[in-house]
């Protein structure tokens, strides 16, 4: 059974339509990548799983169940929604204790936890003197106190400096390690892509893709970069054969579409016309991430 | 009994409480003691327990303001995310703030009553003026409950309201304006208003308020029926 079950969930607030038929599950012992830009309806998903807001229709699940029926929510479920849900005047040892305490957990599991996200210096500081970094610290800190078989983190990377990124990739591949299913949010893919095994990916709240990383670079449509002293004549060549393509500015080099690398260097060679160069377009996961969600013309 | 000991965490960990409990007796200590140092000693003798149990109303918005600050802090601050998936019933987060807002309220006006008391009839005492024992202890009753009942509405209408500015904004309103006005154009109805109410309960002479105790009852019933709707909108609405 998958730790995360999202079945055909549509949240609607008044007119808009923050999540619109979305499902997906997420797995044990894999970190998964919540991915979309902003306002795609990440956190809506998340508040939805974890009993905060109601579904209009459809379902969230944890272990199968609905957030309210779990017996002992604090052991299934650790979240943290937003690195900001804390109250400023209060130290940080101070704020993990009020959770603690509503969940029955002993003060010396605060101080454990504290010592696991390395914020035992800071402990009895006053929160509004901690950094973006500390603070989610201190978030996946109380997310952690009751041990839980579930991690769900909102946008844990914001505001991280690549130190701070690399200390929650390798805490979370960790924590995924021992068993844990992890799903973390993000707008920016470059901030998860070397932490998450496997991704969901969705746009204005519709699934766009569930899968492994190495499936969201498959459906990769990249152009091809062909360098060739005879690039006219190549060109009317490749468009006869049903190939799209664009010019670059330069008389020896375009961009083609719609062939493989494999296509376009047989066809050259078959007419006796020298290429120097013939490789895909330099694109990232990113783009790939961008191209899936729309670029930003999600945002609602 | 978690989320209990989890609300009372919240309220002493932070310093607006003792700030906002400091500051009460502070501005109490300072009237009590001007009041009956220098207030015309016939004035003193003649008076009714009003001319000497002071800043009552005062300490009423301080105790109601502590009370809204226990519940809107919640969405203040977001830690009702937290709250809320911790103890997912929730009319028992608000059943626990109610009970702390009990406890701090009677703390308050524990301390009312001891500055009042100790500075103010200690201050007459020396002066050669002589309180009526049932008198002083009527009215330091009405007080103390006014302050407990005080604080109490604060919860109940920061769990209504949630918006920490509004709650203490329709608070005041509620206590020092409402009533005043409704009096002022004549109504009846102003003398059921919270501000008046508490009046009543503090024993303030007036013809135009209700019994002490029929004061104390309807302020009570205020915060009972805020309570009540306070958690089953909790219950009901969404944490977004």
């Amino acid at each position: 059974m998958a730790e995360i079950t999202v079945q055909r969930l549509t949240k609607r607030y008044g007119e808009t339509l923050a999540v619109d038929d979305l499902s997906f599950t997420v797995q044990a012992g894999r970190v998964t990548g919540f991915l979309g830009p902003n306002g795609s309806g990440k956190s809506t998903t998340m508040r939805a799983l974890l009993g905060l807001v109601r579904p209009t229709s459809g379902r969230a699940l944890i272990m199968g169940r609905p957030f309210a029926e779990l017996s002992d929510p604090v052991r299934a479920v650790g979240a943290a929604l937003d690195a900001h849900d804390v109250h400023p005047g209060r130290s940080g040892r101070a704020h993990l204790r009020t959770i603690a305490a509503a969940a029955g957990l002993p003060t010396s599991r605060v101080d454990e936890v504290l010592d696991m996200v390395e914020l035992t210096p800071a402990r009895d500081r006053r929160v509004k003197g901690y950094s973006m970094g500390m603070r989610q610290r201190l978030a996946l800190a109380a997310a952690l106190l009751g041990d839980p078989k579930i991690l769900m983190l909102d946008e844990p990377a914001n505001g991280l400096d690549p130190q701070g990124m690399r200390w929650l990739r390798d805490i979370l591949v960790r924590l995924a390690g021992e068993g844990r299913a992890v799903l973390i949010s993000s707008h920016v893919l470059s901030e998860v892509e070397q932490t998450v095994d496997s991704v969901v990916v969705i746009g204005a709240g519709r699934l766009v893709m569930q899968g492994s990383l190495a499936e969201l670079v498959k459906g990769d449509r990249r152009p091809a970069l062909v360098r060739s002293p005879r690039a006219a004549e190549l060109r009317e060549l490749l468009e006869d054969a049903g190939a799209s393509v664009a010019s670059d500015g330069r008389r020896d080099s375009m961009h083609v579409h719609n062939a493989s690398l494999e296509e376009i260097g047989t066809l050259a060679a078959d007419h006796g016309i020298p290429i120097f160069e013939l490789t895909h377009e330099v694109t990232t996961l990113e783009d790939r991430f961008l191209e899936l969600t729309g670029e930003g013309g999600n945002v609602r | 009994m978690n989320a209990l000991k989890s609300e009372w965490l919240k309220l002493v960990s932070v310093r607006t409480t003792w700030g906002l409990l400091g500051a009460m007796v502070l501005i109490e200590g300072l009237a009590a003691g001007l009041v009956t140092g220098l207030g015309d000693i016939e004035d003193l003798r003649r008076g009714n327990v009003a001319t000497f149990i002071i800043g009552t109303h005062l300490a009423t918005v301080f105790m109601f303001t502590l009370g809204a600050l226990l519940s809107t802090n919640e969405f203040r601050h977001g830690t009702a995310n937290s709250t809320y998936v911790v103890t997912p019933k929730r009319e028992r987060v608000v059943l626990a703030k109610l009970a702390v807002g009990l406890a701090v309220g009677v703390v308050g006006a524990l301390l009312y009553i001891a500055v009042n008391a100790g500075l103010g009839l200690s201050i007459l005492s020396s002066r050669g003026v002589v309180v009526d024992a049932d008198t002083a202890v009527n009215g330091y009753v009405g007080v103390g409950v006014g302050l407990v009942l005080g604080c109490l509405f604060g919860v109940a209408l920061g769990s209504l309201l949630r918006n920490q500015v509004l709650t203490i904004i329709v608070g005041l309103v509620l206590f020092l304006l409402a009533g005043t006005v409704a009096l002022f154009i004549g109504s009846d109805v102003g003398r059921y208003f919270p501000g008046e109410a508490l009046l009543a309960l503090q024993n303030t002479p007036s013809v135009d308020l209700l019994s002490q105790t029929d004061g104390g009852l309807v302020l009570a019933a205020y915060c009972v029926v805020l309570g009540i709707a306070g958690m089953i909108f909790t219950r009901q609405r969404e944490i977004t």
